[in-house]
């Protein structure tokens, strides 16, 4: 299953917020589409994906957002 | 003929504020009976929310952040002390109290909830400062007997007021060295964000200040669930965290009455166009505040200025004169950071919040604030708050 989130506009609190609501929806083996404006998105969806376990397919600079591909490979339950 | 009505539902800072400008705004109409506004909320009290802090760290007395909320409304404001059970946005019908109420157009500044039964264990685990002044009591009590060992601070998402957290922090290690015994006391600071603070900006501030005093940081922890007994807390990322004293930002969710209408996502937040705070798919529906699923800070700066923004909209319908104005996405939340020293976190859609420097005025700003909230909520400092803020709008989208 894919899950989307737009975050395009989104600087405080971020789009790691949106990122993790779908996280906790989301089952081992899904994907999530992150879109994004904020320029930070990348390097904390990159470190988060570290710490976390996951893993990030593709990023993707789409003129004036970047769309971050993730799996999900890892979840506590 | 009935007159047209407007319906308010919620009685915090942007329900009270909409009602107080769309008075102002429809003064003739409402003078010659042409139009009326109705204000519902399910408390006859206003509580200045943000003072729950000054409860929960300082010890501050509740009463005095309260205030009657008729009181506050412009007189030709009609109040309804109760809450809506369900509202028919297709049929322009609320349901309150057993009575049904027809409305012609409907704001919905139903706040948010935190839901510390949102995460297992949390509740039974934890102390808060987000579920009302009676908790924010409950906590400083805690704080008050706490004598050694490790608090954490647990942050989870979403959550209204973004500052909140850091300030809670701050403001234990401030009361830990006022008791004499921080050096028995660990403060632990988790949160679901990859830095202190969600902005890049803002975190380059706090970290430093963190580390100085002694507050160890710990990133990227979504809690997952908290077993009460081993007082241990545990992340959706697989981590344990040990705690002796809980305090937590719970999750929040949107209200009761709006997933019980079916007019929110799943967590009850309010689909709403980020410019023009129509709610998506209904006519004459507008939403604000806390209740909007707008990717922004849900705190009362936002619910102020979009309040302005709504009530431009729908005073302009009402008198069928031109284009909608669009909200501009400004925030400026005050972020207190111990020693009297704060910053205000400030920006709008197009401009994240820059670096700013920790200053005493920024903090006597902040201090100052909680005494001009009630004339505010009247609009009596409207000059002032737009030489400040400048224009929340735009015109065009």
């Amino acid at each position: 299953m894919r899950h989307m989130v737009d975050a395009r506009g989104s600087y405080c609190p971020g789009p790691i917020t949106e990122l993790i609501k779908a996280y906790r929806k989301a089952e081992p083996g899904d994907e999530i589409e992150l879109l994004a404006t904020d320029p930070a998105a990348k390097s904390d969806v990159k470190a988060w994906a570290q710490r976390s376990g996951n893993e990030i397919l593709t990023i993707e600079e789409r003129g004036d957002h970047i769309a971050i591909l993730l799996k999900v490979v890892k979840k506590a339950k | 003929m009935r007159p047209l009505r407007v319906a308010v539902i919620g009685g915090g800072t942007g329900g009270t504020i909409v009602s107080n400008k769309l008075a102002s705004m429809l003064r003739e109409d409402l003078a010659s009976g042409r139009v009326e506004i109705h204000l519902f909320t399910e408390s006859s009290q206003h509580v200045f929310q943000p003072a729950n802090l000054d409860i929960a760290f300082r010890g501050a007395e509740p009463r005095r952040f309260v205030r009657d909320q008729r009181g506050l409304l412009n007189s030709k404001v009609v109040l309804h002390a109760e809450g809506v059970k369900l509202i028919n946005a297709h049929d322009r019908v609320i349901i309150y109290n057993g009575d049904k109420f027809e409305y012609d157009y409907l704001v919905l500044s139903t706040g948010s909830r935190a839901v510390p039964s949102g995460v297992g264990g949390l509740s039974e685990a934890s102390y808060n400062f987000h579920t009302g002044q009676e908790d924010s009591a409950k906590t400083w009590e805690a704080l008050k007997r706490f004598e050694r060992g490790r608090i954490v601070i647990l942050i989870n998402i979403p959550h209204k007021c973004p500052p909140s957290p850091v300030e809670a922090a701050l403001l234990v290690d401030e009361l830990m060295r006022k008791r004499g015994i921080r050096e028995r006391v660990e403060i632990s600071y988790a949160t679901p964000y990859p830095r202190a603070y969600p902005t890049h900006s803002i975190a380059e501030v706090v970290e430093p200040i963190f580390e100085k005093q002694g507050i160890e940081l710990v990133t990227f922890f979504n809690t997952d669930q908290v077993d009460p007994q081993r007082r241990s807390v545990y992340s959706l990322e697989g981590e344990e965290l040990s705690y002796d004293l809980l305090i937590t930002v719970p999750p929040h969710r949107g209200a009761e009455v709006i997933m019980a209408s079916g007019l929110g996502d799943e967590e009850g937040w309010i689909q709403t166009d980020k410019g023009t705070l129509r709610v998506k798919g209904l006519d004459r529906v507008y939403a604000i505040g806390d209740a909007t699923n707008i990717p922004i800070s849900k705190s009362g700066v936002v619910a102020h200025l979009q309040a302005e923004v709504a009530a431009m909209n729908i005073a302009a319908e009402i008198k069928g004169a031109g284009a909608p104005i669009h909200y501009n996405g400004r925030i400026n939340c005050p972020l207190e950071l111990g020693g009297r020293r704060a910053i205000f976190v400030s920006g709008t859609y197009e401009t994240p919040p820059a670096r700013q420097e920790p200053s005493l005025l920024k903090y006597l700003m902040k201090r100052t604030f909680s005494s001009l909230y009630w004339p505010m909520l009247k609009g009596r400092l409207d000059l002032v708050f737009e030489l400040y803020l400048g224009k929340p709008y735009t015109t065009k989208g």
